[in-house]
């Protein structure tokens, strides 16, 4: 193309320009991984004073420790329900957003706040949010006590933690469909409304096909950060309890590796995670990518 | 002929528009009450300029503009409440808004899928009409992997699979460079003959009216300015907004005044015998001036202000008494570059109109 050969007419302009982003890639990503898949292969000594290689030994203890299985069954539950919710629930807002477009401004402006919020700090609201006591769900409890008791109910707290999950990701996603919606001509509504579809088949048959490439993206996004950003969460929600119920993989990793000192273990469960997740997003792009149609 | 057009030919139905209104606000009134007819099976034409209501009034016959007041009957049926699907019409719409996603025979399909038609007889009826409009090889192709004349077909046969009583095009040959254009036209023509089907076509194109229309109906504002016959409308246009609009270059226009015997433009040339007093506008078509010759008129003098020779024939512009006329040359004739022409407007051919109005006062000349 010749825009690109006469934009960048510099050989080693592209590279300068990339070079502090790349910097700061390696320095804080690359390096990491590669030590952390190093790490995986030698037992470290808990307060220093040298490795000593294992070969796969760490791979094998990690493997059979049942904790592990059941934080990585945890981990895969909460990506599976916590990404669907936090993809489902922004495109019905969406959906809605895109049918009354004069409401759609304001509540653009409102939904795309959280965006704002870190996740430690969304932990914290709805560890407040859903406190048993005196959060939204405690007159619930008056009536039936009990019922909602995230603090000793292994269920509770995983519900209270995809929910606040969910609610981080509604901005992102809201934004992202909504564009897709928008960028729908109206005429092709006009065309299904012709052909005798009403609103809600034409979500189905129309909006949904059409904005593909968006949900793609956004599931695909969602995936792979649900692994690693539930930590937040749990670090100030739930704190992994009660009773492990909410000790996902990455909170587990945290805990083995600077309170258990098992900085091995730890690095073979984050390379083990890391391959997982490679593998995950690898497959969603060999058996969904490929079925969308991208064409307008 | 196959089960298809006779289908929609038994199915044709007429649209009766009875006081029907649009106004989106106070101030917009897009439509002020319109009373008209389109006959069953006939091909009408809806024409005017830009943002004169044309696809309002029709997406407000196919249902996807609500009516401010007023009634839309197709055949015997009031429709003005009823979902676009209660409707028995079609639509083809400019950009064709042809499904992405869907096969060219799934897109052909879905109105059938919609309403819930078995499949084997869905395959049967899309079979039929790709047929007809030459798309049967590209049944399985999407969209995107279409040119823009295969894409209009499709469209087209969207709209004819369900076998509508009404068919309604929004400028769908407005996308197409000008060869198809004219290729399309010459198809829809064929095709509204074989299927027989109520159709309405908008445009602003006024080649596409005149030769596909049964009846032309002229927009202005949403006013109604005239409702008839290509024929009719460009040897009798009721108002100076129809003689301007219709014909290429359009009819030239002078403002005259009777002095109780004849007609006198500004300059004081008579133009023609008419016992009136008054301001009135005078129309010819350029084709009907003579130049430098014998004909049944007055002639007048005006000066050559330029030319363009169009092969078939040449448009002379020349001033007279102040204002531009158009002369359409007839084929083939020699004009002598010359500064100052002779020009002869036959009396026969002259259109009188109201100088308030604009509308047109028929038999002003005798009988025309
Ligand atoms: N949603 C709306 N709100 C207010 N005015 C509107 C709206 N939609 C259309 N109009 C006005 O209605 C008038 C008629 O529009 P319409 O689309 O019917 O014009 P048209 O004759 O089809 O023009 P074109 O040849 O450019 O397609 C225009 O003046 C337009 O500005
Ligand atoms: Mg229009």
């Amino acid at each position: 193309m010749t825009s690109e050969s006469t934009l960048f007419s510099n050989r080693w302009l592209p590279a300068l320009l990339v070079a502090p982003f790349m910097l700061l890639i390696v320095l804080f990503f690359y390096v990491p991984i590669f030590q952390a898949f190093y790490w995986s292969f030698f037992l470290e000594q808990p307060f220093g004073g040298g490795s000593m290689f294992v070969g796969l030994d760490n791979f094998a203890r990690v493997l059979s420790d049942r904790e592990f299985w059941q934080a990585g069954w945890r981990t895969i539950l909460f990506m599976v329900t916590g990404s669907s919710l936090a993809v489902l629930v922004p495109l019905i807002l969406a959906v809605a957003a895109d049918r009354k477009i004069r409401l759609s401004l304001p509540a653009r402006n409102v939904l795309v706040w959280p965006k704002g919020v870190a996740g430690a700090s969304i932990g914290v609201v709805f560890a407040f949010v859903f406190n048993p006591f005196v959060g939204i769900l405690a007159p619930l409890n008056q009536a039936f006590p009990g019922i909602w008791a995230p603090g000793i109910d292994g269920t509770d707290a995983f519900i209270t933690l995809i929910a606040a999950h969910v609610w981080g990701g509604i901005p992102f996603n809201f934004v992202i469909l909504l564009a897709g919606l928008q960028s729908i001509p109206r005429t092709m509504h006009q065309a299904a409304a012709m052909d005798g579809a009403g609103p809600w088949r034409r979500i189905f048959d129309v909006q949904l096909p059409l904005i593909m490439p968006q949900l793609f993206l956004t599931l695909v996004l969602e995936f792979t950060e649900s692994v690693t950003s539930a930590f937040a969460l749990i670090d100030t929600i739930t704190h992994g309890g009660p009773g492990g119920a909410t000790t996902l993989l990455v909170y587990k990793i945290y805990k083995d590796g600077f309170s258990g000192y098992d900085l091995s273990g730890a690095s073979t469960q984050t390379a083990i995670l890391m391959v997982f997740v490679i593998l995950l997003t690898a497959a969603q792009f060999v058996f969904l990518g490929r079925r969308i149609n991208y064409e307008r | 002929m196959n089960a298809i057009d006779t289908a929609i030919r038994a199915a044709a139905a007429s649209i009766t528009v009875k006081g029907l209104t649009k106004a989106y606000d106070a101030q917009t009134v897009v439509i002020p009450p319109m009373d008209v007819e389109l006959k069953a099976g006939e091909f009408t034409v809806v024409l005017g300029p830009s943002g004169c209501g044309k696809s309002t009034l029709l997406q407000m016959i196919a249902g996807l503009e609500r009516v401010s007041g007023g009634k839309i009957l197709i055949g015997a049926r009031e429709v003005q409440d009823l979902e676009p699907k209660h409707r028995g019409c079609a639509m083809v719409f400019q950009n064709y808004a042809l499904y992405p996603h869907m096969t060219v025979f799934e897109n052909m399909a879905y109105s059938l899928k919609v309403a819930g038609m078995q499949k084997a007889e869905r395959t049967e009826r899309v079979a039929a009409v790709a047929k007809m409009l030459g798309l049967a090889d590209y049944l399985q192709r999407k969209p995107g992997q279409l040119s823009g004349g295969q894409r209009q077909r499709v469209a087209i046969g969207r709209a004819i699979v369900r076998e509508p009583g009404v068919l309604l095009f929004d400028e769908p040959l407005s996308n197409l460079d000008a060869q198809l254009r004219h290729d399309m036209r010459v198809e829809l023509a064929d095709l509204h003959r074989r299927i027989g089907a109520t159709t309405v076509f908008v445009t602003h194109d006024q080649v596409e009216a005149m030769t596909l229309a049964d009846r032309i109906l002229i927009l202005n504002k949403g006013r109604i300015e005239q409702f008839d016959t290509p024929k009719a409308i460009y040897h009798h246009p009721a108002s100076v907004f129809v003689a301007k609009f219709i014909g290429a270059p359009p009819m030239n226009i002078l403002s005259v005044t009777g002095d109780g015997s004849a007609l006198r433009l500004a300059d004081g040339q008579v133009v023609a015998n008419a016992p009136l007093t008054g301001a009135y506008q005078l129309g010819l078509r350029p084709e009907d001036i003579v130049v430098d010759g014998k004909a049944d008129g007055h002639a007048v003098k005006a000066k050559l202000r330029f030319r363009e020779d169009l092969g078939s024939h040449s448009v002379l512009a020349a001033d007279l008494g102040g204002s531009i006329v158009r002369i359409a040359t007839p084929f083939g004739a020699e004009i002598a570059d010359q500064l100052e022409l002779h020009l002869n407007f036959p009396t026969s051919r002259l259109h009188l109109f109201d100088a308030a109005t604009g509308r047109a006062i028929p038999g002003a000349f005798g009988a025309q």
